[in-house]
């Protein structure tokens, strides 16, 4: 985990006109660098766009692709959408949380892992489907999702 | 307030439960009804709010359409719309059933279950009862005031009004208006001799410099820009200043 720090998060942000159109793509900057939005980040957008510090706050909490605590360096999203669900998503949840001694949500305390779920990926014909920090791997089964790790 | 004013052109007729009316394009079909003395039952609208379109109440017919009727905008000459027949009573009650699961002592709520004949349905107790009907009026009260240091966080059921980061909220002003704006008054406060708590928030309440009674805030006053009289006492001013006006004859 990075510490934020003033400078960095304006280095970040100063490219950003002071618009609210910019909240998210500043949002999805600092969490790119970040991997999470620390507060002072939210404190900083909302003072640079001249937003209620209470509706940054909101819209940083409603999106999934934003996270309010660090996520780990290597992220594992397994697809729980119905196709993957059906073709054996929970067995593949079950070897990874295994693998990676985590629950599903969780990220491990030395912030190098994380485990999540994801809805659909839209990659249904190759179900199940895990992607690794973005990279899609298909027709998962325990076997080949503990090999990922 | 706040009709929409990017619909132009000539006004349009058309019926509200068959009575004919002739509006501006964009007159919100609540208003329009309100114009035609026909009633529409709301809870998350107010008169002095922008309009949300949030708790579904007041939904009604336009053509085969429900519509949330706060929100929804008047365009196109010779509509047809209906503000109370089967279908809309069908989905006032399902709101209604679950507002009765969010707030069931609430008595906004238990009028309109009673209203509607809607007693609490098992099947919808997922969520906790904690008085919170998730519609906004708080928000759009602190909004319209010039702060917004609450805002609805969060998610579906998850979704509460909280300050930034889950913690009193930094911006408020104690004014209030959330407190006053809600409609089941779960907003909770205390006001004690000259001191008001709320939002986890601790306020120092300032003395009316005629009467002496402590009744505002010094965050708010400094929002308002006002003099700090009371309203008692602004009033009586008011009153003084008009009574001792030279007349013309």
């Amino acid at each position: 985990m990075t510490n934020p720090d003033q400078k960095t998060l304006n280095s970040i942000l100063d490219g950003y006109p002071g618009e609210p159109v910019n909240l998210l793509p500043m949002l999805q900057a600092v969490q790119t660098k970040f991997r999470y939005l620390p507060r002072e980040a939210i404190i900083l957008v909302a003072e640079k766009l001249s937003l209620p510090k209470s509706r940054v706050f909101a819209v940083a909490n409603f999106y999934r692709a934003l996270s309010l605590t660090p996520k780990g360096e290597k992220v594992f999203t397994v697809c729980q959408g119905t196709a993957c669900h059906l073709r054996g998503a929970p067995v593949v949840i079950g070897a990874l949380e295994k693998a990676l001694g985590l629950n599903l949500g969780q990220t491990s305390p030395d912030g190098r892992y994380g485990l999540e779920s994801v809805n659909c990926l839209g990659a249904c014909a190759l179900a199940p489907v895990v992607t690794v920090d973005g990279v899609l791997h298909g027709a998962m089964t325990a076997k080949k999702a503990a090999k990922l790790v | 307030m706040n009709e929409p004013s990017q619909y132009l052109g000539p006004m349009i007729k058309g019926t509200i439960d068959g009575l004919s009316i002739t509006v501006r394009p964009g007159t919100v079909l609540l208003n329009a009804a309100r114009t035609l003395g026909i009633h529409i039952p709301t809870l998350c609208h107010h008169e002095g709010l922008p309009p949300d379109g949030n708790c579904r109440l007041c939904v009604s017919q336009v053509g085969g359409r429900l519509v949330a009727s706060c929100i929804y905008p008047l365009t196109a000459d010779g509509f047809q719309a209906q503000t109370d027949n089967e279908r809309i009573r069908y989905a006032r009650s399902l709101v209604i059933a679950l507002m009765l699961i969010r707030a069931p002592e609430a008595p906004v709520v238990v009028a309109l279950a009673r209203e509607y004949g809607v007693t609490e349905q098992p099947r919808l107790r997922r969520v906790t009862a904690d008085g919170c009907l998730r519609c906004g009026r708080c928000v759009r009260a602190c909004l319209t005031g010039g702060a917004e240091a609450v805002s609805l966080v969060g998610r579906g059921t998850a979704r509460i009004v909280t300050g930034p980061f889950f913690e009193p909220p930094p911006d408020c002003v104690g004014c209030l208006s959330c407190a006053r704006m809600c409609p089941t008054g779960i907003i909770g406060f205390t006001e004690l001799f000259d001191r008001r708590q709320i939002w986890g928030r601790n306020f120092q309440l300032v003395p009316c410099p005629t009467c002496g009674r402590p009744w505002a805030t010094e965050e708010e006053l400094a929002r308002l820009n006002a003099d700090r009289l009371c309203p008692a006492c602004r009033r009586r001013a008011m009153a003084e200043a008009i009574s001792s006006c030279p007349t013309e004859n």
